[in-house]
């Protein structure tokens, strides 16, 4: 097997958050603890090794990052205090750079100031939207002083134009989000000879575990069980909020005080949301498991503005409870304001993307082992 | 008791007899103080020694004999330092003997106490997998042959006093306190294990045939606890042996006393020595030896090394990451298969053999103030240029007290230790000053 190595590649990913490459001596104590290193899947050890040299096509290539669910067993075994856990982490990050063409993941990985700067011109982009157009926002409101007495969302933001938009946005991010995998489809198997049936048939793999994370629940520890069921639960609240805005808008964002069958799906994706966002800030002040030991800020950025996004929200619900009219149309722009860009980042370009880069690793793994099988 | 002396030497292991005995063959008085009952330390209980394969036993007797027999060398066993004070230049050193309610001048260690005794209890010198009685001799070659009773076990049934011929059982012996005036200190207090086979990665003490290098060490021993290599187990000649180096040593991430950052120094080649003793002893027998790299580094080590590679005892580049236990009492070992396609693999076993990390097995510094490093061995003044000088003046250190080392770099530093030790007592002028004082004294 050739390779071409990148001597400035290990310095790429120890700016990601990477553990101490040159302490490890490759002992394989971390991959022999791993419960889920299986057959020649094995992890971490060769991608450290693969980081160490360099072979940075081997790492480009290699699924084993997305196949790793961090319980930390392998970091708090290491005996060199060489962080296996958290350069896996930091391969992942390097990953998802690597597969975005557009070059803005690897730029906000590397630097916070470009992360941030990229969420506040989106968020002026939304804020824009809302000042800007005569027809809409709070231009529209010149034209309906009766909205500015009692709380008339639709004037102020119509549904019409609020589901458009959502339309677009959704599928913008899932057009940059699927070439994206694409090249990660690309970068995995190039170079492989794959027959057809080996593409089909593990693709119940991908829906079972994009679904359920099943695989995380072999890791061995007591934490991994609680981490994955958080993790699920946050799952089904960012689904059920998901499906309440981009399909069933129309019955959610009402502009009465009565009661709405949506409101149930909302309080307990609401619910959800918080709790987990703010029990996984907690975890990492606390640094409770190894898995919250170290935190990249993009480990930050994510929870914080899922918990603003949350709390945005109760506050909008509560504000048109109340019927306090402008309050209200304030307030639903902070909403989109945090909403939008967290979503326009961290879906395509940030940690949002293992959503699809993970069950699709699990399912390029099945494929290469089937297609080794029938070779 | 009161006593004089030039030079009190703590711990009667291979460094502190080779002190004592190149001290006393310059003409100084010595006294060996050992908290064991016999003199000889951990080497006495090796089969063998790497990298010469020379018998153990074979090479530390006659030391412990010439020791024993020197007309300027006290041996005082069961007895531990419990002071050291420095009175102007000399040291005031306290020592407590524990007593072996035998009386050491009377006893001829005829054994016939430990016949009579009806009390089985393991035996530590053993690594406790044979037996001994409440009363007994130490071990075969023990310095000095004397019977000792173990009070904890012992029922008080009297049969060692009726049995004994010389009347030695002395049911009411008290702890006795020695002030020992002496111009220099030796300390040679060795090493301990970390208690590596607890670590619940390695089975938590409870696998039966996860052994320590020392319980090996016993095993393959000719006059060890089964005479033979055996499962403790069940008694079965093991078909494979694996020995785990590393376990303890160079290990960041076990607590304190399961195991210690640094290189042991000693595990990688008396680990290849026991493969190779096994494998005369079991010629059928399978050795793997699992280790991160070999450290051969000493004189002829690299040819042992490759001498045990040419006698096909397996080498494996693995940290063991596990052990469990399989069917049989089978200890399992999960490890990557580095060199191969990186596989994870569970490895089924008849016997393991753990290699734990080295610790100091004392800690001076409660009873002198010699400095003690980070890693609880003893400082030395300069760890280049003066090695046996501890920074003390007059206390100085040999053998593993300052640090894990093979033999013959503790016979070495004993030497070393030595020299300098007498190089003190004649600056000082102790010695000459103490047989002018006594000439004088009429004493």
């Amino acid at each position: 097997m050739s390779m071409s190595l990148a001597t400035d590649f290990r310095k790429d990913v120890v700016r990601l958050g990477a553990g101490d490459l040159t302490a490890c001596m490759n002992c394989g104590s971390c991959t022999a603890t791993c419960a889920l290193s299986e057959g020649t899947a094995a992890f971490p050890r060769k991608t450290i090794r693969y980081l160490q040299i360099g072979a940075k096509g081997q790492i480009e290539g290699s699924l084993e990052p997305w196949l790793c669910y961090y319980c930390g067993d392998c970091s708090v075994s290491c005996p060199r205090e060489a962080n296996p856990g958290e350069t896996m982490m930091a391969a992942r990050r390097w990953l998802t750079a690597r597969y975005d063409w557009t070059g803005l993941s690897r730029w906000m990985y590397r630097s916070h100031w470009v992360e941030l700067g990229a969420l506040l011109a989106v968020a002026a982009v939304v804020l824009a939207l809302f000042l800007i157009p005569s027809g809409f926002g709070f231009r529209a409101l010149s034209s309906h002083p009766e909205a500015l007495d009692t709380v008339r969302l639709d004037l102020f933001a119509s549904r019409t134009f609020v589901h458009i938009g959502d339309l677009i946005l959704a599928f913008v991010l899932s057009t940059l989000l699927l070439s994206n995998a694409a090249r990660m489809v690309y970068l995995a198997m190039r170079g492989r000879r794959v027959p057809i049936r080996a593409w089909i048939r593990p693709v119940t793999e991908f829906v079972v575990h994009g679904l359920t994370q099943r695989r995380w629940r072999d890791c061995d520890n007591d934490d991994s069980r609680f981490n994955w069921l958080r993790h699920i639960l946050l799952v089904s609240g960012y689904g059920t909020m998901f499906v309440l805005v981009v399909v069933f808008l129309n019955p959610f964002q009402v502009e009465d005080t009565a009661w709405h069958w949506t409101s149930l799906l909302g309080y307990y994706a609401t619910l959800v949301l918080l709790a987990a966002s703010f029990t996984i800030l907690s975890d990492r002040i606390r640094k409770r498991t190894q898995m919250h030991a170290f935190s990249h800020f993009t480990d930050w950025l994510f929870p914080i503005l899922l918990a603003l996004t949350s709390l945005t929200g109760i506050v909008l619900h509560l504000l048109r409870l109340m019927d306090l009219a402008m309050p209200t149309y304030v307030a639903y722009v902070i909403h989109l304001c945090v909403a939008v860009p967290m979503l326009a980042v961290e879906v395509p370009f940030g940690k949002w993307a293992h959503l699809l880069y993970r069950p699709l690793a699990m399912y390029l793994e099945a494929v290469r082992k089937r297609a080794a099988a029938e070779a | 008791m009161n006593t004089i002396t030039d030079a009190v030497v703590i711990g009667g292991g291979i460094a502190g007899l080779q002190v004592a005995l190149d001290l006393a063959d310059q003409g100084f008085d010595v006294v060996i103080v050992e908290k064991e009952p016999s003199i000889g330390g951990k080497m006495i209980s090796l089969s063998k020694v790497f990298p010469t394969l020379d018998c153990s036993s074979c090479i530390c007797t006659p030391r412990m004999a010439a020791a024993a027999h020197h007309e300027r060398i006290t041996i005082m066993t069961c007895s531990e330092v419990q002071a050291v004070q420095r009175v102007g230049e000399h040291f005031s050193v306290t020592i407590r003997t524990r007593p072996r309610y035998v009386i050491e001048s009377a006893c001829i260690g005829c054994r016939k106490c430990e016949y009579a005794c009806p009390v089985l209890v393991p035996h530590e010198f053993e690594g406790n997998l044979g037996a001994r009685r409440a009363i007994y001799v130490p071990f075969t070659n023990a310095m000095p042959q004397v019977a000792l009773l173990d009070v904890e076990n012992c029922t008080f049934c009297g049969a060692c006093a009726r049995a004994c011929p010389t009347d030695a059982i002395d049911y009411l012996q008290e702890p006795a306190i020695t002030e020992m005036e002496a111009g220099a200190v030796v300390v040679a207090s060795g090493y301990a294990l970390t208690e590596t086979q607890t670590a619940d990665r390695y089975g938590g003490g409870k696998l039966a045939n996860v052994l320590t290098g020392l319980q090996m060490e016993r095993l393959l021993a000719p006059h060890g606890p089964y005479g033979r290599v055996l499962r403790p187990s069940d008694g079965r000649i093991p078909d494979t042996v694996a020995f785990v180096q590393c376990a303890g040593s160079r290990d960041h991430s076990l607590p304190e006393g399961q195991g210690v950052p640094w290189c042991s120094r000693v595990c990688c080649m008396y680990a290849i020595k026991q493969a190779m003793l096994l494998s005369g002893s079991l010629p059928l027998v399978d050795i793997t030896i699992y280790y991160m790299d070999i450290r051969a580094f000493g004189k002829g080590f690299e040819q042992f090394y490759q001498n045990a590679r040419a006698m096909g005892i397996n080498f494996v580049k693995a940290r063991v990451a596990r052990i469990t236990e399989g069917e049989n009492a089978n200890p399992v070992l999960r490890i990557e298969r580095i060199e191969e396609d990186g596989r994870v693999e569970d490895q089924p076993h008849d016997m393991v053999v753990l290699t734990p990390g080295i610790v100091a097995g004392w800690d001076p510094s409660s009873v002198i103030p010699v400095q003690i490093g980070s890693d609880g061995f003893v400082l030395s003044e300069h760890a280049s240029l003066a090695p046996c000088r501890t920074r003390v003046p007059g206390v100085f250190v040999a053998g593993t007290a300052s640090g894990p080392k093979d033999i013959p770099d503790s016979i070495v530093e004993a030497g070393a230790a030595a020299m300098e030790a007498a190089n003190h007592l004649r600056r000082t002028a102790y010695a000459s000053r103490r047989r002018t004082e006594a000439e004088a004294g009429g004493r």
